[in-house]
C-alpha cells in the first residue's frame, strides 16, 4: 500500500521535472541571445543557438560539435556548446553524457550556476538525493527573479523530494511545505498539485494521517479546477485508497469510480486521440486513393492521348496514301491523255495510210483492168505484136502493187509486233544479191546499169528479213526514179568498229532539202505524196526507218534535184564475240 | 561426187514444183516430194536424204513443226533442213526455233534464196558456219558426207571412199577410187572433224583412211593403199602404226 503511493510521488516529480523545463524565463533567453552577439560570426554557433532556443536538441547536438571540432577555441564558447549540449543530453535523458559535458564547463562560465541545478536535478534523477542536497542547498534562499532559471519553489520541492527519499521527514516536511507556501504565492496550480500530493504522502508515510489527508483533498479539489485527467485520476485515487485505509468503503468507492471516470476520461482521451489517429490515417487513405484515381485518369487520360495521336498519324498516314494514289492517278490520266493522243495520230495515219492505199490499188487494178481488156481486143484481132508490150506493162504493175501490198503487211506486222525476230549474222553480199534477183528483169528493161561492189568476207548481224525488206524498198525506189540507162551502184565501206557502211546511188531525180527533212523526221507521219506518177506512199522509207531502228542501224540520205540520191545505211557490224 | 539428196514437204503442188524447177536445174536431186507428215516419214526412211525442206503448215496444221521435231528429237537420224512459211508468226516460229538449229526459207522465193537456205543449214546443221560464203572455204564436213559447193549448189563425197587427202596450201586434194576432186578446205578443219580413228597423218601432206591400207613398207617409207595409190610415210608420223596390232 506504501509502495502504491510512493509510485505516484516519483509520479510527481518527473512531473515537477517537466513543468520546470519547459519555460525558460525571459531573462534567460535574452542573455543566451546576448551570448550569440558576442560571437555573429560563428555560423555553427549561431545555427546551435537558434535551434536550443527552438528546442531541437538533435540538431543543437549536431551544430554544437561542429562548432567546437572547428579551429578556434574560446573559452566562452566552448562553454556555450558545452552547455547547450549538457542540456540537450539531459532533455534527451542521456544523463550520463549529459553530467559530462556539464562537468567540462569551466567555473567563470556565465551560467555556472544553472548548470549547478542541471547537475543536482540530474543526481536527483540518479537517486543520488545527498549530492543533489549539495547541490540544491546552494539556491535555498536564492531571490525569486533571477537570470539562472532557477526557480525557488522548484529548488525547495527538489530538497524536499531528496529528505522525504533519504527518510528525513522533518526537513523534507520543511522544504515542501515552503515550496508549497512559494507555489500558492505564484499560483502555478499543476505544481501546486504536485507539491499537495508530495507533502500528503510525506505525512502519509509518518502515518500523520489527520494532517496528510486534508492535503489529500486539497490536491483534489485542486485537480478538479484544471483539465489535466492524469492528475484528477491520481489525487482520486489517492483519497479512495487512504479512505480504504480508514475503512471508509463508501467513500473509497466513491473516489475510486471517480478516478476510473478519469481513468475512462483518460482513455477517452486516448480513444479520441486513436480515433483521430485512425481518422488521419482514414483520411490519408483516402487522400492516396483519391491520388490513386487520379493516376488512373491520368493515365486513361495518357492512353487515350496516345491513341488519338496513333489515331491522328493513321488519318496522316491514309491521307498521304491518298494522296499518293491521287498523284498516281493523274499521272496515269497524262499518260492515257499521251497514249489517246498518240492513238489519234496513229489512227489518223492509218486512215490517211488506207485511203491513199486504196486509191494506188484502185489505179493499178484499174490499170491491169484496161490493160487486160486491150489484150482481149488484141487477141481477137490476132494482133500478136501489141502483146508483148501488154504484157510487160501488166507484169511492171503487177510487181509494184505486190511490193505495195508487201509493205503494207510488213507495216501492220510491225505495228502489231507479230514478227519473229531474231539477229544473226548475215553474209552481206549474198543478201544484197537475193534481193537484186527479183530486179533483173527490171533493170535489163530499163537498161541500167547496176554495179554492186561489195567486199565478201563481210557480216553484219541483223534480221535477216528485216535486211531483205530495206534493201528491197531502197532498190525499188533506186529503179524507180532513176531513168532508163541510168546507173545504180551499190557498196560499201568500212565505217567504225561497230558499223558497215552500205551506200545506194542512183542517177535519179533527186530530191529537195525539204523532201529529205520530211522523210528522215522521227515521226510516224507518211509524207506526202509528191511525185504523182509513180505509186508511192511513203510507207517504204518509213518501214525502213524503222526497221534499221529495231537492229540499231542508222540511215542518211544525201541528194541533190535531177542529179541523183545516195542513201546511205550505217549496219551493225557482225562481230565474233557476239 | 554425187548430187545431194532433198526432201521436198510441202502440200502446195505449184510451190512444190517450183522448188524442184529450181532445184533441179540447180543440180540437186529430189528423192520425193512428201504432202503430208506421215508420208514426209515413210520417204525419210525409204531414201538417203541429205536435206529437207519442210513446209511449216501441211494442209492448215503446223505439221512442219511436228515432223522436223520427231527427226531432231530421234537419236542418229537428224539431217539438216529448211522451214519454209509464208508468214513470220510469232508463235510459229517461237515453236519451230526450238528444234535448233534452224534454218528458214520465207515465200514468196526466189532461186538464190532457195540455195541460200539450203546452204545455211547445212553449215547450221554441222556447226562450221561461214564456209559456203567466204571466199577461202567450200567444203562442210558432214557426219558421212562432204559436201562441197560446186558453182551454185552442193555436191556430196562419202567419207568412206576417201583413201586419202593431200594437203596443199588453202586447198586439199581428195582422192577415191575413181575420182580425185580438188576442194577448199584448211588442215585444221579436217583434224577437227573428221575422225581420227579413221583417217591419220602420215605425212606433213598426207591423211590417209587406215581402212584403205593394203601395205605398209617401213624400209621405204612407203604406205600402199587400195587403187595403187602410194603415200610417203615420214619418220615423225611413224607413231600411228601402232594402232594396228600387227601380225607375226
Amino acid at each position: 500500500m506504501r509502495s502504491k503511493i510512493l509510485f505516484f510521488l516519483i509520479f510527481f516529480t518527473s512531473v515537477n521535472f517537466l513543468f520546470s523545463q519547459q519555460n525558460y524565463n525571459n531573462l534567460f533567453e535574452k542573455k543566451v541571445k546576448n551570448s550569440y552577439s558576442q560571437f555573429t560570426r560563428e555560423k555553427n554557433f549561431n545555427k546551435a543557438q537558434l535551434f536550443f532556443l527552438e528546442k531541437n536538441w538533435d540538431s543543437t547536438l549536431v551544430y554544437s560539435m561542429k562548432q567546437l571540432s572547428s579551429d578556434k577555441k574560446k573559452s566562452e564558447l566552448d562553454n556555450y556548446c558545452y552547455f547547450f549540449r549538457g542540456v540537450s543530453f539531459k532533455e534527451k535523458r542521456i544523463l550520463n553524457e549529459a553530467k559530462n559535458e556539464f562537468s567540462k564547463i569551466s567555473k567563470e562560465f556565465e551560467f555556472y550556476k544553472t548548470v549547478k541545478n542541471f547537475l543536482g536535478q540530474i543526481a536527483l534523477e540518479q537517486n543520488e538525493f545527498k549530492k543533489a542536497i549539495d547541490y540544491f542547498k546552494e539556491f535555498e534562499n536564492f531571490p525569486e527573479t533571477n537570470s539562472f532559471n532557477i526557480k525557488k519553489g522548484e529548488v525547495n520541492h527538489n530538497l524536499g523530494i531528496c529528505y522525504l527519499h533519504l527518510n528525513n521527514y522533518e526537513k523534507a516536511e520543511l522544504y515542501l511545505l515552503k515550496s508549497t507556501k512559494i507555489q500558492e504565492k505564484e499560483k502555478d496550480t499543476f505544481l501546486l498539485i504536485g507539491a499537495y500530493g508530495d507533502v500528503a504522502n510525506l505525512y502519509y508515510n509518518q502515518y500523520k494521517d489527520n494532517l496528510a489527508i486534508p492535503f489529500f483533498e486539497k490536491a483534489y479539489l485542486l485537480s478538479k479546477k484544471v483539465k489535466r485527467y492524469d492528475l484528477k485520476k491520481t489525487t482520486a485515487l489517492n483519497l479512495a485508497i487512504v479512505e480504504e485505509n480508514r475503512k471508509n468503503l463508501e467513500k473509497s468507492i466513491f473516489y475510486r469510480k471517480e478516478a476510473e471516470k478519469w481513468n475512462d476520461s483518460l482513455t477517452d482521451q486516448n480513444k479520441i486521440w486513436a480515433l483521430a489517429e485512425v481518422e488521419k490515417k482514414f483520411a490519408v487513405r483516402q487522400k492516396q486513393k483519391e491520388i490513386e484515381v487520379l493516376q488512373v485518369k491520368n493515365e486513361i487520360r495518357e492512353t487515350q492521348r496516345n491513341g488519338l495521336f496513333i489515331i491522328a498519324l493513321l488519318l496522316l498516314c491514309i491521307f498521304g496514301i491518298g494522296v499518293y494514289f491521287y498523284l498516281q492517278k493523274i499521272k496515269k490520266n497524262k499518260i492515257i491523255l499521251a497514249q489517246k493522243e498518240n492513238l489519234d495520230e496513229l489512227n489518223a495515219t492509218k486512215d490517211k495510210l488506207f485511203s491513199i492505199v486504196s486509191h494506188d490499188l484502185r489505179s493499178s487494178v484499174n490499170t491491169l483492168k484496161s490493160s487486160n481488156s486491150k489484150l482481149m481486143l488484141n487477141l481477137k484481132s490476132n494482133n500478136y505484136e501489141e502483146l508483148d508490150g501488154l504484157l510487160h506493162k501488166n507484169a511492171v504493175v503487177a510487181n509494184s502493187t505486190y511490193n505495195l501490198l508487201d509493205n503494207l503487211l510488213n507495216w501492220a506486222n510491225q505495228q502489231t509486233d507479230q514478227i519473229f525476230f531474231q539477229k544473226e549474222s548475215l553474209h552481206l553480199f549474198s543478201v544484197i544479191k537475193q534481193v537484186e534477183y527479183n530486179y533483173k528483169p527490171l533493170v535489163l528493161e530499163k537498161n541500167i546499169e547496176l554495179k554492186i561492189e561489195i567486199d565478201k568476207n563481210t557480216f553484219v548481224f541483223m534480221d535477216l528479213d528485216s535486211l531483205k525488206i530495206i534493201l528491197r524498198n531502197l532498190l525499188d525506189n533506186s529503179l524507180k526514179f532513176t531513168n532508163e540507162n541510168g546507173v545504180i551502184s551499190i557498196f560499201t565501206q568500212d565505217y567504225s568498229s561497230e558499223y558497215i557502211q552500205l551506200i545506194i546511188e542512183d542517177t535519179g531525180i533527186g530530191m529537195s532539202d525539204a523532201v529529205i527533212k520530211e522523210l528522215l523526221q522521227e515521226n510516224t507521219q507518211l509524207s506526202k505524196k509528191s511525185n504523182k506518177e509513180t505509186i508511192g506512199t511513203g510507207l517504204g522509207m518509213q518501214l525502213c526507218k524503222s526497221m534499221l531502228l529495231k537492229n540499231e542501224g542508222k540511215l542518211n540520205i544525201e541528194s541533190q534535184e535531177e542529179i541523183g540520191t545516195k542513201i546511205i545505211l550505217f549496219l551493225p557490224k557482225y562481230t565474233t564475240n557476239e | 561426187m554425187n548430187k545431194t539428196n532433198i526432201l521436198i514437204i510441202e502440200d502446195t503442188k505449184s510451190e512444190s514444183d517450183l522448188l524442184k524447177e529450181i532445184l533441179i536445174a540447180n543440180d540437186y536431186n529430189i528423192v520425193g516430194i512428201a504432202t503430208n507428215y506421215t508420208e514426209a516419214l515413210t520417204l525419210f526412211y525409204q531414201h538417203k536424204v541429205d536435206l529437207i525442206i519442210i513446209d511449216v503448215f501441211l494442209n492448215g496444221q503446223p505439221e512442219g513443226i511436228t515432223f522436223a521435231e520427231t527427226i531432231t528429237i530421234t537419236p542418229n537420224i537428224a539431217k539438216p533442213f529448211v522451214f519454209l512459211t509464208s508468214s513470220k508468226d510469232r508463235q510459229i516460229f517461237e515453236r519451230a526455233k526450238l528444234t535448233k538449229p534452224f534454218s528458214f526459207l520465207l515465200k514468196p522465193f526466189n532461186e538464190l534464196e532457195v540455195l541460200y537456205a539450203i546452204e545455211m543449214a547445212v553449215e547450221k546443221f554441222y556447226d562450221q558456219t561461214n564456209v559456203y560464203l567466204s571466199e577461202d572455204e567450200d567444203t562442210v564436213i558432214g557426219n558421212t558426207h562432204l559436201f562441197i559447193k560446186k558453182k551454185n549448189a552442193l555436191k556430196k563425197v562419202a567419207i568412206e571412199d576417201i583413201i586419202y587427202i593431200e594437203v596443199e596450201e588453202r586447198y586439199c586434194n581428195i582422192i577415191t577410187l575413181n575420182e580425185k576432186y580438188l576442194v577448199a578446205l584448211s588442215l585444221t578443219k579436217i583434224t577437227e572433224f573428221l575422225d581420227a580413228n579413221t583417217f591419220s597423218k602420215t605425212h606433213r601432206n598426207y591423211i590417209v583412211n587406215t581402212n584403205k591400207i593394203t601395205e605398209i613398207i617401213l624400209s621405204e617409207n612407203l604406205i600402199m593403199l587400195e587403187g595403187n595409190h602410194k603415200v610417203t610415210l615420214s619418220d615423225k608420223y611413224k607413231d600411228f602404226i601402232h594402232k594396228f596390232k600387227i601380225l607375226k
